[in-house]
Formats: structure tokens, C-alpha cells, sequence
């Protein structure tokens, strides 16, 4: 037998709140928020917008992915005040004009989910993907690059058949739009 | 009366009609539900697997600010004791009730939950709390760390004939031991309760992420001393639960109790590793199997003992034998099941529970014994395939395995199989190829639905089951456009709620085959309704029979005049009509024996340099009966194998043996099938329609694709490695200690 005692983190939570100003899904924003508060948790509990996911809180599982600056990131692992000044984008920001983006409609139409939780981590993780040259268009590099969005209902296959099959609609979309100008 | 061999939306491939809420958001989880007034809960964990919690100083935590109240034994509710009945509808996943004593009993049990107005202020208290433990020496180890054999459970074997004696007198035996550890469900959305009492207490709501709202209401009802009409659970979307949602746990029970003592609704969502360590696992087992043959290769003796964990709280049973006796023919088969008592986090219920291990353990044994015959796997298992269910002599009602077999070989290149060991080369490469058979029983449960026929032109439909992702909300709508003929964009489908007409859970493989022709029975009451008022006195179709009339195209028509619904409705000054419906298993359950059964076939590549195993792709073959919907049935089986890609060779709750705590309670740390990780998959359901389960001849198909799986997986590694690996998951360090 043996005396044990437990406690955790001795750290100091600032105290009060301070001012944050971002753009969210194109509108600009000012809210006060705890500085501990995460960026997840600002858009789940403050904000309303339970699009993005929580599943694990530390960066492992990808249910959380928004774009910060266009750049596909874990809202789990970001300070909300870390936001200041920059442009968010959740999930609620895909669909424009009550049409869904082509990713969400390929999602749809390959049904590239089951549960749907981490649904929208990936199709953020996607439209991120879909945009930057440094990942090959092969289903490989497709895989690899999605990895750190972790399906547990294991619909990988539809996922990245809906990604490739967005790109096809992207980029005859642009080709359509370049066209038209 | 429609027809159900040819049907028209039935069967046919059918976008979710839920998808547009959870693509763009607006699905409402329960963890990110809000109601006024809400506070956060946030749980403190045992930090020790085995002894007794001394004292909490919560001085510190319940100064900080936005603290409410932290509850904790000593602090809490005295509730009634916790019922446990399949057959009553309240079954719970533990018994204990939260904070009930100061002994613990694992790692990660509930000692304290602090409650406050914010999430990061409940957070940040709860980190503060400082729990003084007495530590008890000899924590129960896991049952794969300890020769320890575990209690035998008269009830849960099974024998016939003589299995020891033929055993003993076979031409051919194999007589191996299985392990596997114990598994992580990981379900995406975490265990999470939203409670609120109304009217001074005499009225409770409980939003909870939950696989079947009737058992939990029925559970807290009992827990909370209240009449079940005065409990609402509710649960419209649900990140997944693979069993662990099944039944109620005590962070419920806990969150429940904090709203009433604090007057205010509360919220709490377990963050990842309590709900790893204290929500739920697939328990280790150790298996042996003995089965005897004679020189053909037909089956003598199958001997199975199984011995599965549960906690120190709750005696959970992961009957590991259960699909054995229907396997294969054989005359001498017994089955045994132990459990052994350990102080880890109660165990519970994981897609194909129990099976999916059993049949690990079997189809490797039929593997073993193709090699000492000297037999194509395949051609074993024709062998012995059974013709009718040998545990109850009772013919099947529909089944196909030959075919699967056959046509999954041939889609997979069996036949290009050069069965040498390590024969097979791609470049640096080593290839395996294995298979497995596969199979889940097929049940169905009572079930009751409501339909309503309305004058604004739509369709509702209602039942108290789940769509934990199966896509449950599309085939009810399925059905009630197949029998109306109504399109289904005009089709409401509510579910989750046990305000709405009792449904079972979604667990088992059972909710299409429950549910689906109690909704039909519904449609038909409803129909009946509308046509009553078609007739009647000013009606649409005044003076005419009832009889004569049908519905098509969403109108009732007697062949020659068509009137919408909403026409007939308005003609008769009606809002709407109702329907209800109750279905129930028959006699057909003393006919006939219900079961599903399949075939994976799998190829692994080996990098013998890095001792590196991927699975490169698996090629599949399933009898479900009909597929209601075919695109998420088939992604049902599809997400089955990669699940049992993790099983194979990923996954793995990992347990100090020194002291029982768990080690790896976090997704990085333990292991599931990634994009990167998941084959080339290429699924065939067999299509023929199981009329004598139900009306729509489907079976569930949920949990047959994980079955199966592993051992095809560990089959193809030892063509390739010509090492036989018994115990999960075959790791590289167990490629590289076999060099």
C-alpha cells in the first residue's frame, strides 16, 4: 500500500477576456474570448456553429479542420485569440447561395460518409487539397495527404473517389469561368 | 398490394436523405446542442487502476471563477439502483452507479465532476482538483498479461455430439491458441449528455449520443424514480457509436444528477481519453480451438474456449462462440466461455462482439488445417458447408455462401494463387494471399411506427430507432415511397425520440429488418385512413369502395381517376390522416434459421527489408438478402474491412501490467486505419431478396463485413511469411522477431 496523490496542471488561466477581430466565413467578426479559450471551442460553444467537430482535442484526428488564411488546420490546436486579424473558414462557409460546394455535392452523390462527424474535417481537409499544387492528383497522393483525417466508419474509399471526382467538376468549372472572361 | 420482388425505390441506389444537414453542418450532434441557461460538466478522472479514493481538495478548483458546484461521493444525489435487462428494455453498460463508493475499480473511473459557465472554465477547475488515492496492491492485470483463467459461464456454452472423443480419434487435428487485445470502438463523436429538468424536477429531457433512446429512457427512468412518460430522450444524430452507445453509462447518470442538484441544464461531452478509458472496449480474449478432420478435409471435432475480460463493475459476457455451432457442418462441436474479472474499464458490446473474435480464431484454425490437408482454403470450406443450420437442424431461409465464395475467388485471381509459401513477388515484395469466410446472425425485434398522410402534400414517417450512420432516415423514406408511390423529397423521416412510437436499438444488425415493415404497416394503416375518407361523404371518391382504390404516384386512384393525396385531404377538410404500425418476428423464427454469410479474399504486400505489411486489397462477397439502399449498404461492409484492417494489424488498447492504467488513450497513440491505410476495396452484395426475414427481404449489414477480415489478413501473411501469427494485431515487431 502507498499514499498517492494526483493533481494536474499547476499552470494560471489568465484572468478575464480579451478582443478578438476575424473574418468568419467572410463576415467580419468581434467577440471577447477567454485567452485558454480554443479556437473549436469558440465556434462550437460561442459562436453556435457546431459544423466543426471536436474528436479528440489534440490534433490527432482532424474532425476539427477550417481553413485559417486558406490553409487547411486543426481549430483544436489554435488559441481563438492566435485569430486576430485573419479570415476563418468552417464548414457553414462551403455552400454559397444555398448551393452546396462541389465537394459537398460529390460527398453526397459518392456517399463519402457514414455518421457524418468527421465529415466536414475532411471535406475541408479536400477543398484544401484541391487547391494546392504541392499534392499530386494520383489517388496516392490523394491518401496520403488526407491521412490526417481519420474516418472510424471507414468510408476512405468514397471520400476519395468524391475528392477526385470534385476535381473533375473544379477545374472545368474554372476552365468554363476563364472561358466566359 | 406492392410487389416486393419488384420494387421500385426499394433496392435502388438512393442519395441520404439526411446528407445535406450533415454536409453542410446543420446536423445537430448532441455535444454541440445549446439551451438556455446550460452549463458545462467536466469530469475528473481516477488517476490510479485499483483502491480507494482517500480526499478530494477542491478549495482551489471551487474558488475559480465560473465554478457552479463539483460533485463527487459525499456530494451527489442518492439515486435508485441500477436495472440491467435486455428483456425489460434497460439494460446499462455498468451497473455502478457514478461516485457510489470510494473504491476504484479502473483507471479513468469518474471520482469528481466539476460544473461550471463555461467549457474552458470547467476545464480548467477540473484540472485543479487534487484527489488523494490509498493505491491497492495486485491490480488485475489484463487477461493477455496473466495466466489467470476466469470464471466459466454454464450458460453461455454450448455441445452436441461427442467433440472430445472425435477429437481425440481424428485423422487431422489442429489444436491452436488465439489472442486478442483489447480494442478501442473510437467511435468519432465522443460519449455526450445534455440534461434538463423542467416543472420543478418532475419532468427530464436528456439529449444523449446513444444507439437506443428507449433503453436509456427506460434506464433513467429506473435510475431517477420517474414514470417513463415524464423522461424524453433524444438523439437525431449520432457520430457513431460500433456498441459502446448502446447503453447507458454513468457519465449520464452523473450529467443528469448535476442539472437537478444545480437547477440548470448541463452539458457534458467526455473528452477523448475518458471516453477511451471509462466508455467502452472490445475486451482482450484468448481463445483455443481444436478441430478435427478426416483425410477429405470434413470437419470431426470443432472444440472452442473462449475466455474474454470484463470489469470489476459490470459482468460483461463477449460470447465469443456464438456463431461456431452454425458455422460448418460438423456433428461433435462444443463451445465454452470464461471471463476473468480485471480492474480496467468495463468492456462492452463492439461491432460483431464476440464473433468477430470467434471467427478470428476459427477461420485461422480452418487455415491451419487446409495447410496439414494440403487444401485449397477455399475448397475447405465448401467442404463443409453446412446445408442447414446445424445448431438447430432448422433449414436456412436463404443462403449463398458457395457463391460468395465462388465469385469473390474469381473476381480476387484466386486461381493465379501459387499456394508455395513466399512464393508469390512483386519486385522486393512478398505477396500473400488469404481469405476467410464470414458471417453474422440475422435478427429482428418488435418494432412500432406512425406514418401521416398530410393536406399540405408530404409524407411523415416516425420510430423511435436511430441513424447512427447506417442511413436508417433513407430507407424508412424508401419504404414509405415505395408503398405510396410518393416522391421522396416529400418524405419526412423523424427518428431518435421516445416520444415517437417505440423502435429497437441500432445495434445487432437488426434495425432494417425491425423497423422497415413496421413502418409499411403503418403506410398501409394510413392508406386505409385516407381512402376511408376518399369515400366517405363528399369524398374524392365518394360511394366507391375502398377496396378499388390504390395508391400510386402519390394519389389514390381507382384505375381510371387519379386524386393527389393532398387533393383527397383537402376534399375531405382533413389536415392530415395517421397510420400506425407494429411488426414483430413470427413463426418464421421456428422454421427457419436466419444468418448472413460472406467471403474476403485478401492480398498483402510485405516489405521483407522493413518487415512492413500493408493489406493491398481486399475483394468481398456478401449475401445480406436485398440491399434497401445499395451505395450505404455497401459503404456498411467497406467501412467493415478497414475497421478489421485495424484489427489485423493496428489496433490495440495498451495496459500497464504493472498497475492496469491505460497507456495509449489518445488517437495518435492508438492506431486505426488512416486514408493511407485503407486497401483497394471492391465489395459485391449478393442480391437475393430474403423473403421469409421480412417483406423487403433485407438483412441487417452492419457488422457481417468486420467479420472475417482479420483472419483473411493473417491467412495472407503466413502464404507469404510462411510464419502463422495467432495473436492481434501482427504488428512489424512481430514480423521482425520472427526474422
Amino acid at each position: 500500500m502507498d499514499d498517492s496523490v494526483h493533481s494536474r496542471t499547476r499552470a494560471q488561466v489568465a484572468p478575464g477576456t480579451q478582443t478578438l477581430n476575424f473574418t468568419l466565413n467572410g463576415e467580419p467578426r468581434t467577440l471577447e474570448v477567454a485567452p485558454n479559450a480554443v479556437l473549436l471551442d469558440v465556434l462550437r460553444e460561442q459562436l453556435g456553429l457546431g459544423g466543426t467537430k471536436k474528436g479528440c482535442d489534440h490534433g490527432q484526428c482532424g474532425a476539427c479542420t477550417v481553413h485559417v488564411e486558406g490553409q487547411a488546420m486543426n481549430a483544436c490546436l489554435r488559441l481563438a485569440v492566435m485569430c486576430e486579424g485573419q479570415h476563418v473558414t468552417t464548414v457553414e462557409g462551403l455552400a454559397r447561395d444555398g448551393e452546396l460546394h462541389p465537394v459537398q455535392q460529390h460527398f453526397l452523390e459518392c456517399d463519402a460518409y457514414q455518421c457524418g462527424y468527421c465529415t466536414p474535417g475532411q471535406m475541408m481537409s479536400a477543398t484544401a487539397l484541391l487547391n494546392d499544387e504541392r499534392v499530386g492528383t494520383d489517388d496516392a497522393s490523394v491518401r496520403e495527404a488526407m491521412s490526417g483525417n481519420i474516418c472510424r466508419c471507414g468510408a476512405y474509399k468514397n471520400i476519395v473517389e468524391a475528392i477526385q471526382k470534385s476535381r473533375e467538376s473544379l477545374s472545368y468549372d474554372a476552365t468554363r469561368k476563364e472561358g466566359a472572361a | 398490394m406492392n410487389d416486393m420482388t419488384q420494387p421500385k425505390v426499394v433496392g435502388q441506389r438512393t442519395p441520404r436523405i439526411d446528407g445535406e444537414f450533415k454536409l453542410t453542418g446543420r446536423a445537430g450532434y448532441t455535444g454541440e446542442l445549446h439551451v438556455d441557461g446550460m452549463l458545462y460538466g467536466y469530469p475528473v478522472p481516477s488517476t490510479i487502476a485499483n483502491g480507494k479514493l482517500e480526499s478530494l481538495e477542491l478549495d482551489e478548483a471551487r474558488a475559480m471563477p465560473g465554478v457552479v458546484d463539483i460533485f463527487h461521493h459525499g456530494h451527489f444525489e442518492t439515486l435508485h439502483r441500477s436495472p440491467n435487462s435486455m428483456a425489460h428494455g434497460d439494460m446499462v453498460n455498468e451497473v455502478r452507479l457514478p461516485f457510489e463508493d470510494e473504491r476504484i475499480y479502473y483507471h479513468g473511473q469518474y471520482v469528481a465532476l466539476v460544473v461550471a459557465e463555461t467549457f474552458e472554465q470547467a476545464r480548467a477547475a477540473a484540472q485543479r482538483v487534487v484527489a488523494r488515492y490509498t493505491r491497492m496492491s495486485g491490480a488485475a492485470p489484463g487477461l493477455l498479461q496473466t495466466d489467470a483463467e476466469g470464471e466459466l459461464q454454464e450458460s453461455a456454452g454450448t455441445s452436441r455430439g461427442d467433440p472430445q472423443a472425435a477429437f481425440g480419434g481424428a485423422e487431422v487435428k489442429v489444436d491452436s491458441t488465439y489472442q486478442i487485445a483489447a480494442e478501442s470502438h473510437l467511435q468519432m463523436e465522443m460519449h455526450a449528455t445534455l440534461a434538463e429538468w423542467h416543472d420543478d424536477g418532475q419532468r427530464l429531457v436528456v439529449h444523449e449520443s446513444t444507439q437506443g433512446v428507449f433503453f436509456q429512457r427506460n434506464a433513467m427512468a429506473r435510475v431517477f424514480g420517474l414514470a417513463q412518460e415524464n423522461l424524453e430522450v433524444i438523439s437525431h444524430y449520432i457520430g457513431s457509436g460500433f456498441g459502446n452507445k448502446l447503453f447507458m453509462w454513468p457519465h449520464a447518470v452523473a450529467t443528469t444528477v448535476a442539472a437537478r442538484m444545480t437547477g440548470r441544464p448541463v452539458k457534458v461531452v467526455l473528452p477523448r481519453q475518458q471516453d477511451m478509458s471509462s466508455g467502452g472496449n472490445r475486451p482482450a480474449s484468448r481463445q483455443r480451438i481444436r478441430l478435427g478432420a478426416d483425410r477429405s478435409g470434413k470437419l470431426t471435432s470443432v472444440i472452442h474456449d473462449s475466455t474474454t475480460e470484463t470489469s470489476l463493475v459490470h459482468q460483461y459476457v463477449d460470447g465469443c462462440g456464438s456463431a461456431t455451432p452454425s458455422f460448418y457442418a460438423c456433428d461433435n462441436v462444443s463451445t465454452s466461455q470464461r471471463v476473468l474479472e480485471v480492474n480496467h474499464g468495463t468492456p462492452c458490446p463492439m461491432r460483431a462482439p464476440g464473433e468477430v473474435s470467434g471467427i478470428f480464431a476459427l477461420e485461422t484454425a480452418m487455415d491451419e488445417l487446409a495447410v496439414e490437408l494440403d487444401m485449397d482454403p477455399v475448397e475447405l470450406r465448401r467442404k463443409n458447408n453446412a446445408e442447414l443450420d446445424p445448431a438447430s437442424g432448422l433449414p436456412w431461409s436463404s443462403k449463398h455462401l458457395d457463391e460468395c465464395l465462388t465469385s469473390a475467388a474469381e473476381r480476387f485471381g484466386w486461381a493465379q494463387r501459387n499456394p508455395a509459401v513466399g512464393s508469390m513477388r512483386d519486385g522486393d515484395e512478398i505477396i500473400g494471399y488469404g481469405m476467410a469466410a464470414c458471417t453474422w446472425s440475422a435478427g429482428r425485434q418488435p418494432c412500432e411506427a406512425r406514418v401521416e398522410l398530410r393536406a399540405d402534400g408530404t409524407l411523415f414517417a416516425a420510430c423511435g430507432t436511430q441513424d447512427i450512420g447506417t442511413g436508417t432516415y433513407t430507407i424508412v423514406a424508401q419504404a414509405v415511397a415505395e408503398l405510396t408511390g410518393a416522391e421522396l423529397s416529400r418524405i419526412e423521416v423523424k427518428l431518435g425520440e421516445t416520444s415517437l412510437p417505440a423502435g429497437p436499438l441500432s445495434g445487432g444488425s437488426m434495425a432494417t429488418a425491425t423497423v422497415l415493415p413496421a413502418v409499411a404497416a403503418a403506410v398501409r394503416d394510413a392508406l386505409d385512413a385516407i381512402k376511408e375518407a376518399a369515400i366517405g361523404s363528399g369524398g374524392a371518391f365518394e360511394g366507391s369502395d375502398a377496396d378499388s382504390l390504390f395508391a400510386d404516384a402519390g394519389c389514390l386512384t381507382d384505375g381510371n381517376r387519379r386524386v393527389s393525396f393532398e387533393e383527397v385531404l383537402e376534399t375531405s377538410k382533413l389536415s392530415s390522416v395517421n397510420g400506425h404500425g407494429s411488426a414483430a418476428p413470427g413463426n418464421e423464427q421456428n422454421e427457419y434459421a436466419f444468418r448472413s454469410f460472406g467471403a474476403h479474399f485478401v492480398e498483402v504486400r510485405i516489405d521483407p527489408d522493413i518487415s512492413r505489411v500493408r493489406v493491398a486489397r481486399v475483394v468481398s462477397s456478401i449475401d445480406i438478402g436485398r440491399a434497401i439502399n445499395p451505395p450505404t449498404a455497401r459503404n456498411q461492409v467497406e467501412g467493415g474491412i478497414v475497421m478489421g484492417v485495424g484489427m489485423g494489424l493496428l489496433e490495440k488498447l495498451d495496459y500497464d501490467p504493472r498497475d492496469a492504467r491505460l497507456i495509449n488513450a489518445n488517437v495518435a497513440d492508438y492506431i486505426v486505419p488512416t486514408h493511407a491505410d485503407a486497401p483497394e476495396i471492391d465489395v459485391e452484395l449478393l442480391d437475393y431478396p430474403d423473403f421469409k426475414h421480412n417483406e423487403f427481404g433485407g438483412r441487417g449489414v452492419g457488422e457481417i463485413g468486420l467479420t472475417g477480415v482479420a483472419p483473411a489478413i493473417a491467412n495472407a501473411i503466413y502464404h507469404a511469411t510462411g510464419k502463422r501469427y495467432r495473436d492481434l494485431p501482427i504488428t512489424i515487431e512481430d514480423l521482425l522477431a520472427a526474422d
